[in-house]
């Protein structure tokens, strides 16, 4: 269970500091290309 | 197979920009998160054949059949459409389905066509886990892969807001470290 733990927290934090970089954003690349 | 997985959720996270991090990571996640409940509930079960890494046969008949993994991925990119959009969700799903063909590379001959092996077809797996020198080696290619490709990709988009690349080097950096992390921790168990 620790090591379940342990992956969570791993996403958990690694998606927020992945959210604070300048990413496109999903629906505006959408408009363009659909 | 657990590091492998995120390394390839970093890996797509190089090509499609657009999809959340942590959205590939659960979807890359998806059918073995499905599978706690059921494990929890004796509907699916691990039966060990030796101590350590690699030491399981994995009797997860509905959530790693070919079937549940189809249903269960769909199910994901559909969770994710309105939030997303058809091209992330539609990339959410197929990085949900590609658990599955991981794990047919390195699971033993365990993972069925149909839920709960209706029909008694085949077992699908290729047993690379039979070489657990050479399955660790897999994964530790695509952890270290994701990582690159990671990092490449949010230093050239932090190049093109103007951004230094302090914040992208970290974010691959903690990719890599965890990455490494959880493969040794599964290895040395």
């Amino acid at each position: 269970m620790s090591f379940i733990a342990g992956v969570l927290l791993f996403v958990v934090v690694v998606g927020l500091v992945d959210r604070r970089l300048p990413w496109p954003s999903a629906k505006q690349q959408e408009v363009g290309k659909w | 197979m657990v590091a492998g997985h995120f390394g390839f959720a970093a890996m797509v996270k190089s090509r499609e920009r657009s999809a959340p991090l942590w959205a590939l990571m659960l979807a890359t996640a998806w059918l073995d998160i499905v599978f706690v409940p059921l494990l929890l509930v004796h509907r699916e079960s691990v039966q060990p054949i030796h101590a350590g890494y690699a030491g399981l046969i994995i009797h997860a008949d509905y959530t790693h059949s070919i079937v549940g993994m189809l249903a269960l991925s769909a199910a994901l990119g559909a969770m994710f459409l309105p939030r997303l959009g058809k091209r992330v969700a539609l990339v959410i799903a197929l990085v949900s389905a590609s658990h599955w063909v991981l794990d047919l590379m390195v699971h033993r001959p365990d993972m069925p066509v149909l839920p709960g092996n209706l029909g008694n077809l085949p077992y699908f797996g290729l047993g690379l886990w039979n070489h657990p020198q050479a399955a660790a080696c897999v994964e530790l290619v695509l952890v270290a892969a994701g990582a690159i490709m990671y990092w490449r990709a949010a230093m050239d988009v932090s190049t093109r807001a103007d951004r230094n690349g302090r914040l992208a080097s970290f974010s691959a950096a903690m990719i890599a470290a965890f990455g490494l992390l959880m493969l040794f921790l599964d290895y040395t168990s």
